[in-house]
């Protein structure tokens, strides 16, 4: 067949490595992150937390405030699950889309429970003599996150 | 005869709102009422827009982060949903800014997404049935 614009596609071709020894290359990756982790060769851990339908990134002692109640008391310890990301200064470990409840424990204690400070919705509309002002106080959450741990449990 | 007592304070209430005004806005009653009335209506419409401005930011930043790394913006969020992470905007562009060899390793997954998704689309390389390639000179 001739050789036109359209035989061959507009993206540079590219050529994937060969399946068996990429599977023993990631083999060995994992192999040496689970005796990292086993060894405790890591510095600070730090997550991705998906909580109060937000995203937090989170290291230990770290402080959090979210914008809703939490039905906890202060003083209670809260283990958060949906963990999409872990990493340490030579290694992350990332979900699809979240990382096993095995692997990762994240723990946090709840701090306070506060209303936030009163924020003031207004709405006019100029010469109708419309004006309204209502003052809004949401409650708001504290939490402090204790610990994250992971485990060599990779496979 | 029944006398307003408490006016000091009335005004007060909307003067305090404007004390770090400019001009005779933060003295001046009557200045002072439309202007913190115009504050307050604005502070109250910027709360909903302060979410698309910061979208947007998240946006400017992954996508040069993205850019140092060898891949555009729409590739990257693409193929990394494709690989089921589902990390929104807001984190990326955290991880950009404090976590780059992360972000260096999520640059290098979309990367090898998108590669996988060229050759599945080439398919075999092989000619459909039943159809025959000519070229057309004109003369």
């Amino acid at each position: 067949v001739a050789k036109t614009s359209l035989t061959s596609p507009p993206w540079p071709e590219v050529k994937l490595p060969d399946p068996g020894e990429e599977a023993k290359h990631h083999a060995e990756v994992v192999q040496k992150v689970n005796r990292m982790i086993a060894a405790g060769q890591y510095g600070r851990l730090f997550a991705v937390v998906h909580f109060a339908s937000k995203q937090w990134k989170v290291t230990s002692e770290d402080l959090i405030m979210m914008d809703n109640i939490l039905e906890a008391e202060c003083g209670d310890r809260i283990r958060m699950e949906k963990v999409l990301l872990v990493g340490a200064d030579d290694f992350t470990l990332v979900g699809r889309p979240l990382l096993g409840k095995e692997l990762v424990r994240v723990e946090a204690t709840v701090i306070e429970k506060t209303e936030s400070w009163p924020k003031i919705n207004m709405r006019f509309w100029k010469r109708h003599n419309y004006q309204r002002k209502n003052i809004i106080r949401n409650p708001q959450t504290v939490l402090r996150i204790n610990t994250i741990e992971i485990f060599p449990c990779l496979s | 005869r029944s006398r307003l007592t408490d006016r000091f304070w009335r005004v007060q209430e909307v003067l305090k709102y404007a004390r770090h005004f400019r001009g005779r806005k933060n003295r001046c009653y009557k200045l002072a009422v439309r202007s913190v009335r115009r504050a307050f209506v604005k502070s109250t419409k910027a709360r909903r827009q302060k979410k698309r401005f910061l979208r947007a930011l998240w946006i400017t930043r992954i996508e040069a982060a993205s850019l140092e790394h060898g891949l555009k913006y729409p590739a990257f969020i693409s193929n990394l949903l494709k690989s089921q992470v589902e990390l929104n905007r807001k984190m990326l562009a955290d991880l950009a800014i404090y976590e780059p060899k992360t972000f260096k390793s999520l640059a290098a997954l979309a990367q090898r997404r998108r590669q996988e998704g060229f050759l599945a689309a080439l398919g075999d390389g092989k000619e459909p049935e039943g159809i025959f390639s000519r070229i057309v000179h004109h003369y």
